[in-house]
């Protein structure tokens, strides 16, 4: 998997969740969390240049805390399952929107689907997976994987191959 | 005068970050509204007294470009502030957008970023003191 497009995922999953649900990365990913089957995986597919999707998988012990912050609360516990949905979604929608721009540049436009939740392991997106990173995080892990239809992409500069701005 | 606000995005959680944000900036509140998609949102503005919108741009049914069109089409709803609360990173919509006379602002958003935009749209006399 090309290191480029993966960090550059990583660096879109970070800031997004400090800035949308003050979740933080850790330094290393937890042993437990590395193996663990995440809580919830969403997918939220895009067209335009290319064609793909994101999925973003969060586990068990991140997803109440991310669901907590985004709504502002203090006690996760009181949250419903759809709430915790959602809040992954949305985490999902604003992932992918922002990491469009740096890979295709700025004058590429997609539409961006409703991001849906995953409900069995085999569901897997159309086209090549192109990155697959894990996110650790201070409880947790969240896991971020780059579905392309067409060739796969080498990072920054991407845009210039696709008639992007950038 | 308080200010009567449609908030139109998809996500019932963004729509809750949103209200907090507003009620966190000062702006004199009057009613809430919020919508799931822009054809919701037309209902809405259809049915209520509405002085701002704050929109999302990809969305199920119809989305935010496709609504703030509809509206700069109708007379009633030409002049109403709009601002767009969207992931949108293409340069070419935004620019758009900002042709159609909404405002933008980029998700992740911060309460204070909401805070100066809605007061340079609305003017600080909508604002607690």
């Amino acid at each position: 998997m090309p290191e480029a497009l993966e960090r550059e995922i990583a660096d879109v999953a970070r800031e997004t969740l400090e800035k949308l649900a003050f979740v933080f990365a850790a330094d290393d990913l937890p042993e437990a969390a590395a193996g663990a089957d995440p809580a919830l995986r969403v997918r939220v597919a895009f067209q335009g240049p290319r064609a793909g999707a994101l999925e973003v998988a969060l586990s068990e012990a991140a997803l109440p805390e991310l669901a907590a912050n985004m709504l502002g609360v203090d006690d996760p516990t009181g949250l419903s399952p759809d709430e915790q949905t959602d809040a992954l979604r949305e985490l999902a929608n604003v992932i992918c929107g922002n990491l469009l721009p740096r890979l295709f540049g700025e004058e590429a436009e997609f539409a961006i689907a409703t991001p849906v939740a995953l409900r069995r392991a085999e569901e897997r997106a159309a086209g090549t997976e192109a990155a697959d990173c894990r996110l650790p995080l201070e409880s947790g892990a969240c896991r971020l994987r780059l579905f392309l239809e067409g060739e796969p992409p080498a990072g920054r500069g991407l845009a210039a191959t696709q008639g992007g701005g950038a | 005068m308080a200010v009567n606000v449609l908030i139109v995005d998809d996500s019932g959680v963004m729509r809750s970050m949103i209200r907090k944000a507003i009620e966190l900036s000062g702006l004199a509140i009057g009613e809430v509204h919020q919508a799931e998609n822009g054809r919701e949102g037309l209902k809405i503005l259809d049915a209520f007294w509405i002085d701002l919108v704050l929109v999302d741009i990809n969305m199920p049914v119809m989305n935010g470009e496709e609504m703030i069109a509809a509206m700069r089409a109708r007379e009633e709803f030409r002049a109403i502030p709009t601002v767009v609360v969207s992931t949108e990173g293409s340069r070419t919509r935004i620019d758009r957008l900002e042709k159609a006379g909404a405002r933008f602002i980029h998700k992740p958003f911060s309460p204070e970023k909401l805070r100066d935009t809605l007061k340079d749209l609305l003017g600080s006399e909508v604002f607690h003191a």
